[in-house]
């Protein structure tokens, strides 16, 4: 831990621009690096449970030369966290460093990208700005966790084209083990997806599918198949995000569906408000649930968020008011 | 009634030979640029153009007039919410282009360095430059 705090006092000595400003990060002596850091803590309270979090605490450094960049992100996940019940108090640390990111680009020409290394998986708008200062809540939405692997590690390949429109293709292959497999919602040893992104002028539409193999799930299935549908559209002062999708396997719905609408309205840049409606069913875990979010964010600078929210649960007994303080260095 | 309408057109035409011209710009070897190629080069989506040459967008300082005008001319985003884009992109890895302090710098960086475009007042513009998009006030 002490080492993670070094480093980045060493990299802010060797500061190579002029001024400082929060979100930005820092280059290292004018070097192809650069260097940020976040961290989020949150507060949870439910009728039966109460738990603080210090939930994640990272550092990034990236860069590019020529046509080549890359990036490296290293976490530790859940440092500390203390929960207390009517009937105990339980406190957890773990003081392992994760790797969440790690992955080299190379960019062949305007069009084509080729990607090796840990990767978040570009399935929908939601999963590639995870990180709670970036996100409008402190929670996330069910369907981002339980539909497909968060975390790719093997090749990325995308092609991009603008014309009077943006249009994406991803392409996500796994065929190996996880570069750190306690680091993604599932352990996974193979994936592969295919992600298209079309955007004009404020709207945004995805659609996403893939496959992956999921190991030591004795008992359970483990060949998973997925789609994601995602929209956007998004204004100066308001936007909308919606995202649904299933999960199967062996020809049977194991997640029938699983899908969030989110409305987003900016008072100011400081004052921030959504409502997010969420249902799922998932017939693995034997859970459905529809959650209503009605959330607020203060932002006093945009790297620096304040948020709470409150969740009302179709099961009342999961309903809970969450607070978190997050900031981006 | 005729009086009236000479004076309307000749107060017409004084207002947009008053109105200022601005236009993006880049080195003459750069090939033609759509708005929406223009826009993704200065949010740093694309880094590379046509013939591999590594593109450098040049902005003006921060709070520059022509600068506000640019990015809520061409890529359509006010101060604030170009601000959060670019926080975002740090956690993606990507830095927002460059500043110069005056069209002066840009216009001479433009010059010599292949790949480079900015933006500039009409009149600092040289023959030896590809005008991409020009906008007026």
């Amino acid at each position: 831990m002490y080492k993670f705090v070094l480093l980045f006092l060493l990299a802010f000595s060797l500061y190579g621009e002029d001024e400082y400003e929060l979100g930005k990060g820092v280059q290292v002596a004018s070097l192809p690096f650069y260097l940020g850091a976040y961290f989020s803590a949150d507060y949870r309270h439910m009728d039966q449970e109460d738990r603080y979090r210090l939930d994640d605490l990272a550092l990034l450094g990236y860069g590019s030369y020529d046509k080549f960049s890359y990036m490296a992100e290293f976490e530790y996940k859940t440092l500390y966290s203390y929960t207390q019940t009517q009937d105990e108090e339980r406190t957890e640390k773990d003081l392992a460093l994760h790797t969440e990111r790690l992955y080299l680009d190379y960019n062949y020409n305007e069009n084509y990208l080729l990607r090796v290394g840990k990767y978040n998986s570009p399935i929908g708008f939601w999963n590639l700005l995870p990180i709670n200062v970036l996100r409008q809540t402190t929670s996330h939405p069910i369907s981002t966790n339980i539909l497909f692997p968060q975390f790719t590690t093997g090749l990325g390949g995308s092609y991009t084209s603008y014309d009077d429109s943006e249009l994406h293709v991803d392409l996500m292959l796994q065929h190996n083990e996880d570069l750190d497999n306690k680091y993604n919602n599932y352990k996974i040893d193979e994936h592969y997806g295919v992600s298209l992104h079309y955007e004009k002028e404020n709207y945004a539409l995805k659609a996403n599918v893939g496959y992956f193999h999921q190991l030591e799930n004795l008992g359970n299935p483990q060949n998973f198949y997925y789609y994601l549908l995602s929209a956007k559209y998004e204004m100066e002062s308001y936007e909308f995000l919606a995202e649904v999708g299933s999960q199967y396997s062996q020809n049977a719905a194991t997640t029938p569906y699983a899908g969030y609408i989110q409305g987003l309205y900016r008072f100011t840049q400081q004052h921030i408000g959504s409502i997010r409606l969420e249902s799922f069913k998932d017939n693995l875990t034997n859970q459905n649930d529809s959650i209503s979010v009605f959330a607020y964010t203060y932002r006093p600078i945009y790297p620096v968020a304040f948020k709470s929210e409150y969740q009302i649960h179709s099961i009342s007994a999961q309903n809970q008011f969450l607070f978190s303080i997050s900031v981006l260095f | 009634m005729r009086i009236l309408g000479r004076i309307s057109l000749l107060c017409l035409l004084t207002f947009s030979a008053m109105a200022d011209e601005y236009a993006v710009v880049s080195n003459a070897k750069m090939k033609d640029l759509t708005l929406l190629e223009i826009r993704a080069i200065f949010l740093k989506k694309i880094t590379l153009i046509s013939d591999d040459t590594e593109l450098v967008p040049i902005n003006l300082e921060a709070m520059d007039p022509l600068r506000l005008k640019f990015e809520k001319e061409v890529l359509g985003m006010s101060f604030s919410r170009l601000k959060s884009y670019w926080i975002q992109e740090h956690y993606l890895g990507h830095r927002p282009p460059i500043s110069m302090k005056s069209q002066e710098s840009i216009k001479a960086f433009i010059t010599k360095v292949d790949g480079s475009i900015g933006y500039l007042n009409i009149e600092n513009i040289d023959a030896n430059m590809k005008i991409h998009y020009r906008w007026s006030d």
